[in-house]
């Protein structure tokens, strides 16, 4: 236990992405839940990445993570905004409102 | 020429079956009778044919059937027997088709009614034409359902309808027995050619077979599925119920079907298969017995009868019952006689009573006439020559054909020949009385009825008169013109081979004291019933009082319409009821269109949950199907 | 070594809680606070295994830019506290088990999936960078990121505009009623249109129609 490996930062990453994915539907409060649910999964992906790629002296992971960054970021940017533009028209983020979807 | 005969009336009524509307009420009408007329001509020519110069003819139209070795044809077969049905038919008919024109001369629906008549006449030419028994039960199912047709004719009439369908069903029953006795045929005879069924005949009397586990000789069972075929279509008892109440249809229905032709269908089955039933004694006496009990039955039931077709219809049955009476005793040359005349004198009954009914403005109920003879004279005057000839008064056509059966009755010699000879002076006395009944109620005595005046009853329509009296030379010759042809001690010159006479019938005759009974008893009656029915009817009342049970009982028809509903009826209106509840409707259909429906509804009614509208409720379900295909990746 | 995993372990505890209360907060406030505290310490991680370029980009980008993104909109939103709704319990008790029960399947799926791939014993890499090991981590990516994946670089940059055309596109609300320059307007006037000799007799002024 003493000698952290790989599958210790593996099982890390699980239980983020885990408790991510929990969080999406476990909450009952706000959208805005929703979204930082969504940066812990893409935070789990990046730890995964990046320790594969120290374990595999392998240079891919740390690109591919530096790019996962930027997507995440961008997309938090554009969520925000919707949201944004949501409460305007609606006047509330509570999900248990948002059901126009209904039927 | 005999093509001719059988498709005219097919022709008219094609004509006014589809065009009818097109061509006009009026011209319609005038072309089918006219069509019919020419048919009968041709009968009247045809029969001239057999009469001098024996006349026969099988002519082929076409091969009906041929598969393996049953082959059956469609041809039209000439000989006495079925020339005397030819003129009988095709002659009744006729007028009938004249009369019709006055009779339904109110009624919207003309065209259809001549349709109908002419396409009942077509079936009876085919039936009496018939070479085969296939040709036969052809023609025997075409009356039955032109008889459904037109006593249903008022369809809009609840009545009508329940009394057309009765008609129909009890007809049914006695088909199934007949198409019993036709694959009988067949399957022993190997064909059901006449000529060949009746050659072979006399090879295969000592045949027994095991029906429904009982041993009957193979001749033996034949004739008495035939005959029950015989029972349904003429009215016979157990089969009877139909009759009366086949008189909801109009009156020139009643006359041509119910009188002259159709119900006449059973007693030329019987005719015709004579070289089969005289091979067959206790067929024979079956026969017989049911002819006179159906004849003692019917005048019980006609003597307390109110309606007036009513009254006439049990009188149809009554002398189908002396038919059937004679051909039972193998006197079938008697048996066609009486049919012959029968058929004149009857349909002039009927077409009197719908004068009468027209008159009287739709009234049938003969307790609300009376008292116009002096009203309608010609009306009178037709009735009482129809009713002189149903009774038998002598000179008239009866008198030669009905005592004619009750002597041949006596000469036969065993008890039940003499049996049947008593029971029919008795029916004679019998018959005579109603029939004076009717008379005397209708014309004679108290003016009774309540609704419209005396002064409105009118004598009807000449050319409802005229087809009428042509019936009345008809019921007053026909007997004595023919006599000597048809049962004469000759006669068996003029049939030849169409009857076949096992027994040489004995022509001598009966003792004088036993001649002379019955038309003193006719003669008798007119009196008593003038003096029991017109002048003091209080004797009446008291014996209908002090027998009232007596009384119900005949005038329900001995409790056969409840018996049968009882037994019959009831019981298989629950069945279908419960076939049609727990089976169709339970189980069918709620595993069927019902049940389904109601599944998708269901099913699609918890579906919609699914589409929530909240965005969590998604995600779980993709998380859901994520988990599965990891699972199925990682395991498999 | 000790340390190593005392650290590790230290870290990856405070990740794991503060991941756990980022669903579980009442307040979305804190919600967003135990966010950064996720992020600050994977970012630790990142560092103590050697990735320390990726670890300091965590920070600047993740911390300094979308947490701060998110304080913004939360504050500006107006979230209110929930309160604790007694809808029905059923409906919770049956949504929370089952969902945490299908956590727990994919958790242990994934497990599964990535230990399989542990006790391999042949593994090829599709295309593998080997760094030098001499040059510091950010040296290294530098390398690499600029000459073989300078497509992806580009595209990721596209992205990046993409979402901030799209992010002011939603909210970018032009205000009505207020004046503005329209200088494709102000170029365009001809002396026809704006210009106009009037003949003005004394005493009677001048009609001008707008």
């Amino acid at each position: 236990m003493t000698e952290i490996g790989l599958g210790h930062y593996l099982s890390l990453s699980a239980i983020i992405f885990t408790i991510g994915i929990i969080g999406i539907f476990l909450n009952r409060r706000n959208v805005i839940i929703i979204l930082m649910s969504i940066e812990l999964i893409l935070l789990a992906v990046n730890i995964n990445l990046v320790s594969f790629s120290i374990y595999l002296q392998d240079l891919v992971g740390q690109i591919f993570t530096m790019f996962i960054l930027t997507v995440a970021a961008a997309e938090a940017a554009v969520g925000l905004a919707i949201i944004v533009i949501y409460y305007k028209n609606k006047g509330s983020i509570n999900v248990e409102q948002i059901s126009s979807l209904k039927g | 020429m005999e093509y001719a005969i059988l498709l005219l009336p097919l022709i008219s009524s094609v004509i006014s079956g589809f065009f009818g509307k097109k061509i006009g009420d009026k011209y319609c009408m005038l072309l089918a009778s006219i069509l019919v007329g020419v048919s009968a001509i041709l009968s009247l020519i045809i029969f001239y044919k057999v009469l001098t110069e024996d006349y026969f003819v099988n002519s082929l139209i076409f091969n009906w059937i041929s598969s393996g070795s049953f082959s059956v044809n469609w041809s039209i077969y000439i000989d006495p027997l079925t020339s005397v049905m030819l003129v009988v038919v095709t002659l009744i008919s006729t007028i009938i088709h004249f009369y019709s024109i006055g009779y339904m001369s109110h009624d919207p629906h003309k065209p259809r009614f001549i349709a109908y008549l002419s396409l009942f006449t077509f079936a009876m030419l085919t039936l009496v034409t018939a070479d085969n028994f296939l040709q036969l039960f052809f023609g025997w199912e075409g009356v039955g359902l032109c008889s459904y047709l037109l006593i249903g004719f008022w369809y809009k009439k609840p009545s009508a309808n329940a009394a057309a369908i009765k008609a129909f069903l009890v007809n049914r029953v006695g088909d199934f027995g007949f198409a019993i006795g036709i694959f009988l045929i067949f399957f022993f005879y190997g064909t059901v050619n006449y000529d060949e069924v009746f050659q072979q005949t006399p090879l295969l009397i000592q045949k027994e077979i095991i029906f429904l586990g009982i041993k009957f000789n193979l001749i033996t069972l034949v004739c008495l599925l035939l005959f029950i075929g015989a029972m349904g279509k003429s009215a016979q008892i157990f089969l009877h119920t139909w009759l009366p109440d086949a008189m909801e249809g109009p009156t020139p229905v009643s006359a041509l079907i119910h009188a002259a032709t159709m119900v006449t269908a059973g007693v030329f089955l019987v005719i015709r298969c004579s070289p089969i039933f005289e091979y067959s004694q206790i067929a024979l006496n079956v026969v017989t017995v049911v002819g006179m009990t159906t004849a003692f039955f019917a005048a019980t039931v006609a003597l307390v009868q109110n309606d007036i077709k009513k009254i006439v219809a049990y009188s149809t049955c009554s002398q189908l019952g002396y038919m059937f009476l004679a051909a039972g005793i193998g006197a079938y040359n008697v048996a066609i006689f009486h049919l012959f005349t029968h058929a004149f004198f009857k349909a002039l009954l009927f077409l009197g009573s719908g004068c009468v009914i027209h008159s009287f403005n739709e009234q049938q109920d003969i307790r609300s006439m009376g008292g116009v003879w002096k009203k309608i004279p010609y009306t009178y005057t037709l009735m009482i020559i129809g009713t002189l000839a149903l009774t038998g008064f002598p000179l008239l056509s009866g008198y030669y054909s009905k005592d004619a059966i009750i002597e041949f009755a006596y000469l036969k010699g065993n008890s039940i020949g003499l049996y049947g000879a008593y029971i029919g002076i008795f029916t004679a006395l019998l018959t005579s009385i109603y029939s004076w009944r009717l008379i005397f109620k209708t014309f004679h005595g108290k003016y009774n009825n309540k609704e419209s005046n005396i002064s409105s009853i009118k004598e009807s329509s000449l050319i409802m008169l005229i087809p009428s009296c042509l019936l009345a030379i008809g019921a007053i010759f026909s007997g004595i013109t023919f006599k000597e042809i048809f049962i004469g001690p000759n006669s068996s010159e003029f049939w030849g081979s169409s009857i076949l006479f096992l027994n040489v019938i004995q022509y001598d005759h009966p003792p004088l004291w036993f001649t002379s009974i019955t038309p003193v008893i006719v003669i008798l009656a007119i009196p008593i019933s003038y003096y029991i029915f017109v002048e003091n009817e209080k004797i009446l009342k008291n014996f209908k009082e002090k027998n009232q049970f007596l009384y119900n009982f005949l005038l329900r028809k001995w409790y056969f319409d409840e018996l049968y509903n009882f037994i019959f009826v009831e019981p298989i209106k629950k069945i279908g009821f419960f076939f049609w509840r727990k089976g169709d409707i339970n189980t069918i259909d709620r595993y069927g269109p019902d049940g389904l429906s109601k599944l998708v509804k269901n099913i699609s009614d918890k579906a919609v949950n699914f589409q929530s509208g909240h965005l969590y409720h998604y995600a779980f379900v993709m998380l859901l199907g994520l988990s599965v295909l990891l699972t199925y990746l990682i395991l498999y | 070594m000790i340390a190593h995993s005392l650290f590790f372990y230290l870290f990856s505890t405070i990740a794991t809680f503060s991941a756990v209360m980022v669903t579980i907060s009442r307040n979305t406030v804190y919600s967003v606070f135990f966010l950064i505290l996720v992020f600050v310490s994977i970012s630790v991680l990142f560092i103590m295994i050697g990735a320390e370029f990726l670890g300091m980009i965590m920070l600047i980008v993740y911390v300094g830019a979308v947490a701060v993104l998110f304080l913004f909109v939360v504050m500006m939103l107006n979230v209110t506290e929930q309160p604790i709704k007694n809808i029905k319990k059923k409906a919770i008790i049956n949504n929370k088990s089952v969902g945490l029960i299908v956590g727990l399947i994919i958790f242990l799926e994934l497990l599964v999936a990535l230990g399989g791939w542990k006790y391999k014993d042949t593994f090829t890499p599709l295309s593998s960078i080997n760094p030098d090991l001499n040059i510091t981590n950010t040296h290294a990516l530098g390398n690499v990121l600029y000459t073989d994946y300078i497509h992806l670089f580009q595209i990721s940059g596209m992205i990046l505009l993409v979402a901030m055309i799209g992010a002011i596109t939603l909210t970018f609300k032009r205000r009505e009623n207020i004046k503005r320059q329209d200088y494709f307007q102000q170029i365009q006037r001809t002396k026809e249109t704006s210009v106009s000799l009037v003949e003005v007799e004394s005493d009677k002024g001048v009609k001008i129609d707008d």
